[in-house]
């Protein structure tokens, strides 16, 4: 069971990598207040489905949502808050300007839920989805935890196939270009801020929807469960996997998470310092991050710039390409998928 | 005389105290390809910027098809029909040559979020028509073996190519080019001069900045010369020679103020 929870959060976590990765990969922002957008679904997902607070335990709203509608409800709210951070920070702040500004944003949300008590309790936090559904389903605690699995990797999958579309579109080649020149994107009619943007609130959707399913997942939130720095390993996972890659931001994570996070949790631990495992991971996390940049700045699978071939004229290239992207979308996210999707995703555009 | 296609009237703008374009006042009519020249610091290129949108002039006026420009920002400029070039070649480094001149097609509406998700293989589609006539014209660049190559590995020439190749695939009513003759060998300059002459053939109105007064003189219809942030003549390049105040400011400092 354990490896089922450590597959079920590196899933979920990958579901806000593809986020952040749009707005980090594609448009080029180094955003730090996608961490902020996770604990804000993930409370709200809980004040909107556990129910009213028992005194002296405090929160806002307390309905009784089924958890589907709450994680939806709570994504609006998730991306109202981006639509305001982004309002300001992407519409003339670049590079470490906007790097500080997003982390000035999430410093000031961190502190305002731990200690405005009457908005999510404070330090103490909110629990109390324990398994929704679960009995409605008929299941057993360790049954729930595998569906649990399941549901998150077909939700990734599907988030991972919309992206990867959005990523070959002209809204992905657009959102480069933008990276790419600004000044150019504009003296080419295109609305900097306006694209940055629509990148920016699709990759905070992603991020609520993580939070909602984080709730489900550990069933109590409180803000020992999100410190701003949790963000870095995320990056740390898009570094690795394949900066504006989405197949590679999954891989990083699950290479990230399972093999590093997860692994060094067996590195000896001497009884008297506790905190040498979690320093240890940190490290080697820097570690990794420096030895890519070093030998591999573009990540375990480089962002695929779009292949044009010409088409036989009389062709359908339309079908047949769909073809070739159904049997794509057969094969598991991973290197796998690699191999028969290369000639189809070829054609088109950037990916 | 066809009517004005661009009109500046007293535009003025400072940096600081330096007074960078002065009362600057200039027409050009549809078709025309216009030199805009001057020495170094004339204030050519914050013209160019003050015109496409790139700053805010402090006062005067551009109108550009009897609509004011002034105020606006440079992409709602763009998709009027101006596209500029910048002295150095802006390419997209990390996307193909391909995409490049794909982009300059400027398909807006396929590059919504919400098309791009919903209506991918239609999209797909109808750009197979805009990537057809994009590889007629990387073959009229001679980019044509390069489509596939990351934009940042062409040569200095080739970006140079890659520039002319997008305006030809944005098919604008006015192309400004800043200097592109900098850095440019003679043979790709001749290129160069064909591509003006090839843009204005197709009836489009283009403004030249460039320092090399040869390639001035077999291009352009008419010359704006400019000093000191004014314009100091317009006419006919021949007539310049006559005029002893542009000798003074620009034709003579090759001898005296270089």
């Amino acid at each position: 069971m354990y490896w089922v929870s450590v597959i079920t959060e590196a899933g979920i976590f990958a579901i806000l990598a593809l986020g952040l990765d749009m707005v980090w990969g594609w448009c080029g922002d180094f955003d730090l207040a996608f961490y902020g957008y996770l604990a804000l679904g993930s409370y709200m997902t809980f004040v909107l489905a556990i129910g009213r607070p028992t005194p002296p335990v405090e929160y806002i709203i307390g309905w009784h949502l089924p958890v589907l509608v709450a994680i939806v409800l709570a994504d609006v709210a998730v991306v109202a808050l981006a639509a305001v951070i982004g309002a300001i920070a992407l519409r003339n702040l670049r590079d470490i300007y906007f790097a500080v500004t997003t982390l000035g944003a999430v410093s000031a949300l961190y502190l305002i839920v731990q200690t405005y008590t009457p908005l999510f309790d404070g330090f103490n936090g909110v629990y109390g989805l324990i398994n929704p559904g679960q009995a409605a389903l008929h299941l057993t605690y360790n049954g729930y935890r595998i569906v649990l699995l399941v549901v998150v990797l077909l939700i990734l999958f599907l988030a991972y196939l919309l992206v990867q579309r959005l990523s070959r579109s002209p809204f992905g080649r657009m959102l480069r270009a933008v990276r790419e020149d600004e000044r150019a994107a504009a003296a080419y009619g295109r609305t900097v801020f306006s694209a940055k943007y629509r990148a920016y609130l699709f990759g905070a959707a992603l991020a609520g929807l993580t939070g909602g399913l984080f709730a489900i997942f550990i069933s109590a939130f409180n803000p020992s469960a999100w410190t701003p720095q949790e963000l870095l390993v995320i990056y740390a996972a898009i570094l690795v996997g394949g900066r504006g890659n989405p197949r590679g931001v999954i891989v990083g994570v699950f290479v990230v998470y399972t093999g590093f996070v997860e692994l060094t949790r067996f590195l000896p631990s001497p009884a008297s310092r506790p905190e040498f495992g979690p320093a240890m991971r940190q490290i080697l996390i820097g570690l990794l991050i420096i030895l890519m940049l070093r030998f591999r700045p573009e990540g375990i699978f480089r962002e695929r710039p779009g292949v044009d071939r010409e088409q036989a004229p009389g062709g359908r290239p339309g079908r047949l390409r769909a073809r070739a992207a159904a049997s794509a979308a057969s094969a598991p996210a991973g290197p796998a998928a690699s191999a028969p999707a290369g000639p189809a995703a070829k054609d088109g555009g950037t990916q | 005389m066809s009517p004005a296609l661009l009109e500046i009237e007293s535009l003025t703008k400072s940096f600081g105290g330096v007074h960078a374009v002065r009362e600057c006042t200039f027409s050009v009519s549809e078709g025309q390809v216009i030199g805009l020249i001057g020495p170094n610091g004339a204030g050519k290129s914050t013209v160019v910027d003050l015109v496409s949108g790139f700053g805010q002039p402090d006062s005067g006026s551009i109108r550009f098809a009897g609509e004011q420009l002034v105020g606006k920002r440079p992409d709602v400029i763009s998709r009027r029909g101006l596209i500029r070039t910048f002295q150095t070649p802006r390419e997209w480094r990390n996307l193909t040559v391909m995409d490049n001149v794909l982009l300059a097609r400027r398909r807006f509406a396929s590059e919504s979020l919400w098309r791009s998700m919903t209506r991918a293989r239609r999209i797909r589609r109808e750009e197979e028509k805009d990537r057809a006539e994009v590889r007629a014209i990387l073959q009229r660049f001679q980019l044509a073996e390069l489509k596939n190559e990351l934009a940042v590995r062409l040569s200095g020439g080739q970006k140079r190519l890659l520039e002319f190749a997008r305006i030809a695939a944005a098919e604008p009513r006015l192309v400004i080019l800043d200097e592109p003759m900098g850095g440019v060998n003679p043979v790709l300059g001749a290129r160069i001069g064909e591509a003006v002459q090839a843009f204005a053939q197709e009836g489009r109105t283009v403004i030249v900045v460039e320092h090399n007064l040869p390639f001035i003189e077999k291009t352009c219809d008419q010359v704006v010369v400019m000093d000191l942030g004014e314009v100091i003549a317009q006419g006919p390049f021949s007539g310049l020679r006559d005029n002893p105040r542009v000798v003074d400011a620009y034709l003579g400092m090759d001898q005296s103020r270089e």
